[in-house]
């Protein structure tokens, strides 16, 4: 019996010449080049849809730096990781300042909020840590005047650094911002830092924020005003959660 | 750029730019595979985050003689989305929120075809330069053997031995580290 011949058989898995009926035939009873067939045909099919995976685009750079948190410890110490986003240059106040309580808005959604609010642990999560970094994580849900297609997820990293990635924002002429609230304490807040205008972002929490009390995420709209306290138009907000 | 065996050597040792290395090799391709099979894209950046963790802490468990490291990769990457799967339909049993977000995976392909292409796309980039664009022409320009000759500028006769060679690596690499190979592994040339 004579078999397909190698070169042959790639001609014809690449449908650039088509079977002789002697060919037929000898591949109907010869499970060998049948099957030699086969595994070329596929290959050839899997590499007519790699083009684009040729190029793909490289992660960000915070996924590293998720990476290195989450193997830190697991390996000799190394130095922590400098901070991942540049606290822009519009940020003059005091991370722990304290704003003012602007408006009624913002009080009324903190109070609702309270009501739902357990009482959450912030403990690491110990079964596996070199695995499992997150601390904590909030869904950021749309307040009412805000489209409801808008929302976001936020993650703390067992290092402080705050993950957030937001959807549909409304656009703004301003900026957006992010708060940490005390919900059980009106006027109570910390500045995060601002949204660079992409879907994602690495912001650091101020160390020694207690996220027990400060545990609901706020992103709020801020005019280009100078006023360094929340605007009171909030757009966003989730409650951390182990 | 190291081979392999020499990443999994210095991985194995503890060296941290060794994961960096894989890191940069492949950080994409299994972030792609998240993000193909997640709905959301901070689930996706999770998954690849716990990959690589998993792979540092798991180093020693990797063998060169079972698979290359993107093989190993995209395997751990794959089990790190169902646990991320399983874990968030957890969280919206026991949580009250109503959120229009789950983490399903988008239907349509299966992981399996997008291992396979990624394995074959990392092993198309290892190529010799002229396999390669042989191939390339070949699959993503649908030209014949006398077409590739005449656009290259290359004899037929090499034209044809760099096609075949080529996607005898392509499908070595397939039946080592795809996915789907393994559905078809009666076959004789299984035995790597």
């Amino acid at each position: 019996m004579q078999h397909l011949d190698p070169d042959r058989l790639v001609l014809l898995a690449l449908s650039e010449e088509s079977e002789e009926l002697t060919e037929l035939d000898h591949l109907e009873h010869c499970a060998g080049c049948r099957h030699e067939m086969q595994a070329l045909r596929d290959v050839a099919d899997i590499g007519s849809q790699v083009r684009e995976l040729r190029d793909l685009p490289p992660p960000p750079e915070h996924l590293w730096q998720a990476i290195e948190a989450g193997i830190a410890g697991t390996a000799a110490p190394s130095a922590p990781a400098a901070p991942v986003v540049d606290i822009a240059e519009r940020r003059s106040r005091s991370p722990r300042s304290r704003p003012r309580w602007r408006t009624p808005l913002v009080a009324a959604a903190a109070a609702a909020v309270l009501a739902v609010a357990g009482t959450v642990a912030f403990d690491r999560i110990t079964d596996d840590p070199a695995v499992e970094r997150v601390t904590a994580r909030a869904t950021l849900t749309p307040l009412e005047t805000v489209p409801p297609a808008a929302g976001g997820d936020v993650r703390v990293l067992s290092d402080g650094r705050l993950r957030i990635d937001v959807r549909n924002l409304p656009a703004t002429p301003g900026f957006h911002e992010v708060w940490l609230l005390d919900p059980d304490t009106p006027g109570k807040m910390v500045a995060v830092g601002n949204l660079p205008g992409k879907a994602e972002a690495v912001l650091t929490v101020p160390p020694g924020t207690d996220l027990n009390r400060y545990r609901l995420v706020d992103v709020s709209d801020e005019p280009h005003d100078g006023d360094a306290t929340h605007s009171g138009k909030s757009l966003l907000r989730g409650t951390l959660q182990k | 750029m190291s081979s392999d065996d020499e990443l999994a050597e210095r991985l194995r040792a503890g060296d941290e730019t060794a994961l960096r290395e894989a890191y940069d090799r492949h950080g994409a391709a299994v972030l792609h595979l998240a993000q193909r099979l997640l709905a959301n894209r901070a689930d996706a950046e999770d998954v690849t985050q716990a990959t690589f963790v998993a792979a540092w802490t798991g180093r020693d468990g990797y063998d060169p003689q079972r698979g290359t490291i993107l093989g190993w990769l995209l395997g751990i990457a794959r089990r790190k989305v169902v646990d991320r799967i399983r874990s968030s339909a957890r969280e919206q049993r026991t949580t009250a929120t109503v959120q229009a977000q789950p983490s399903v995976p988008p239907a349509g392909e299966s992981p399996e075809k997008i291992v396979d292409r990624l394995v074959v796309a990392d092993e198309l980039g290892r190529l010799p330069d002229e396999q390669r664009r042989t191939l390339e022409l070949a699959f993503f320009d649908d030209l014949t053997h006398p077409q590739i000759a005449a656009a290259t500028g290359l004899p037929i006769g090499t034209v044809k031995s760099h096609i075949r060679r080529g996607m005898a690596n392509l499908r070595r690499r397939w039946e080592v580290d795809g996915a789907t190979s393994g559905s078809r592994s009666a076959g004789p040339s299984r035995a790597l």
